[in-house]
């Protein structure tokens, strides 16, 4: 088994810092030795646009490409290759399934059903539709603990819901949303589903198949790959019915003067050249999580979870906000007298990153009077002197502000 | 802690983010609003002006410690001003956080120089002009 001490060596960023207490991987994360090879690999070596070139290095490229297409597939456990659409990560995905997906078929009076506790980039796109359209962006409530009550749920899946879209886990309050059941609740009505996995993929096994979802999104940076490249899955018999995105090169079967007909998925949704170096780098930074014994770094991360919250709960004047029962590595916090902003400056002297502020859920955290939390989140490369790090940062911050 | 810290954590700051001046929500006067959608940072201001005189300001909303000092600040020290001193006061204020500008004869009031520390926290320099940045902009709209 390979222990959290072992990782954290995976992850050039820390010899170069070692003193730092990275929390905030949920904003990013940090990228294995493995991931910056492969990019740095693939410019130096093997660097070529892709498709329809007939020379050996493009070959290469588009072959790596699609490698890394099939590596997503096997991930996720989705069926087919063409189900997986690379795009810039998880608010392109959303907006596209939005746009080509949901436009052509939202009526005025419609509605869409979201969380409250969604991140703006699965709401504001949904939210901006429905009002092009006359339709209703309708909530599910959080309740104070940070958690969907199911009957509030169940009671909004009317047969006016034309799409029910909302977060795995939690950004800014760590909870983990049973989408196993909320998934089937929906299907069972024949509402079509989309579900936001940014903060899920990296730790919780995702597998499509078994979800049965028909949109699934998720970000390339925060599952320890590069930025700019994320992942929609899209069932298969969904996408072959949408029309493109965005068009240009790449996407087309044949274009004239005065029409075009479209390439078949998944290429019918990645116009333009595509974000090769980015694949490349996501590709292998999920054969890198894949290597590790997935189940024991969850439970590793479990009791680092615990041993946070425990450490957090001692702090007199400290309050987590998020107190869900199923919860991530995510620990929003606020504390008397002192303003996230404030926590945050002052734990950057001690060497700890975290984040402050709405997290892009401001709704919901004015919703709960609050103008922002201190956020410290976890992931497979953080120990416990993080924690204790953290701590000690906490008590100058009780120092200054009392 | 570490000096950076003290420096930008001194008691001026702290004071007037516990007990800021003025603070209050039932104000009278024209409101202007300072926001920073960055960091969520909001207040009110309330400006009481008759003709050429700044009467007297309030404030309300939320923010940081260093935001919320500097909005009190800026409260306490535009009263009874006429609008020219009250630009100048803006302008010396706005001096202390442009690391450009070498301070030391320059005539500044003392409770403006705490925030120079501010200048060693770029990412904090926002919070410290918000409220003087609006002010800025209500006096030089004036007709």
């Amino acid at each position: 088994m390979q222990s959290l001490t072992d990782i954290r060596k995976d992850f050039p960023l820390f010899e170069r810092h070692p003193d730092l207490a990275y929390l905030d991987s949920a904003a990013t994360s940090q990228k294995p030795r493995l991931v910056i090879e492969a990019i740095q690999q693939y410019y130096q070596n093997d660097n070529a646009n892709i498709h329809r070139g007939i020379y050996d290095l493009s070959m290469h490229a588009t072959q790596a490409y699609e490698t890394a297409r099939q590596c997503v597939a096997d991930f996720i456990n989705a069926s087919d290759r063409r189900e997986i659409v690379f795009t810039k990560g998880s608010t392109d995905g959303i907006n596209l399934v939005a746009n080509s997906f949901l436009a052509p078929l939202l009526e005025p009076g419609d509605i869409v059903l979201i969380s409250a506790m969604e991140h703006h980039a699965n709401l504001v796109p949904w939210q901006q539709l429905c009002l092009a359209r006359g339709a209703h962006l309708e909530l599910i409530p959080v309740s104070e603990s940070g958690e969907i009550v199911w009957s509030d749920f169940v009671e909004r899946l009317s047969e006016k819901v034309k799409m029910l879209a909302f977060v795995h886990v939690s950004n800014s309050l760590g909870t983990i949303n049973p989408a196993q059941e909320m998934i089937a609740e929906a299907q069972r009505r024949g509402i079509p589903t989309l579900l936001d996995a940014a903060q899920s993929v990296a730790h919780y096994p995702i597998d499509v198949q078994a979800l049965a979802c028909d949109f699934m999104v998720f970000s390339g940076h925060k599952v320890f790959g590069p930025t700019g490249i994320g992942v929609l899955f899209g069932c298969a018999e969904r996408l072959e019915k949408m029309t493109p995105y965005q068009s240009g090169g790449g996407m087309i079967r044949r274009v004239q003067y005065q029409e075009t007909s479209f390439a078949p998925i998944p290429q019918r949704f990645e116009a333009g050249t595509p974000h090769i170096a980015g694949a490349i780098g996501l590709g292998a930074a999920l054969n890198y999580l894949q290597s590790l014994d997935r189940l024991s770094v969850l439970k590793q991360l479990d009791d680092l979870r615990d041993y946070a919250t425990e450490v957090l709960s001692g702090i007199n004047g400290l309050r987590i906000i998020g107190q869900a029962k199923a919860k991530s590595g995510i620990l929003s916090f606020v504390m008397e007298q002192a303003h996230p902003h404030d926590i945050a400056t002052i734990l950057n002297e001690a060497k700890v990153a975290v984040r402050a502020g709405h997290h892009c859920t401001q709704p919901l955290l004015e919703g709960m009077g609050l103008p922002g939390t201190a956020r410290a989140s976890l992931s497979i490369y953080n120990h416990q002197a993080d924690i204790d790090q953290l701590k000690e940062g906490l008590q100058t911050v009780k120092q200054i502000f009392g | 802690m570490n000096e950076r810290l003290k420096k930008l954590y001194q008691e001026v700051i702290v004071r007037h983010s516990r007990e800021p001046y003025h603070f209050s929500k039932d104000a009278v006067g024209e409101m202007i609003e300072a926001y920073n959608p960055l960091c969520g940072d909001q207040y009110k201001l309330y400006v009481d002006r008759i003709d050429d005189k700044l009467q007297s300001l309030h404030f309300h909303g939320y923010g940081c410690s260093i935001s919320k000092a500097a909005s009190s600040v800026l409260v306490q020290s535009m009263e009874g001003l006429d609008l020219a001193s009250a630009k100048e006061k803006v302008a010396s204020f706005m001096a202390v956080l442009n690391p450009e500008i070498e301070l030391e004869n320059l005539p500044i009031p003392e409770e403006y120089l705490a925030f120079e520390a501010a200048r060693s926290f770029p990412a904090r320099l926002k919070c410290a002009s918000l409220a003087w940045e609006t002010m800025a902009k209500y006096l030089e709209n004036l007709p």
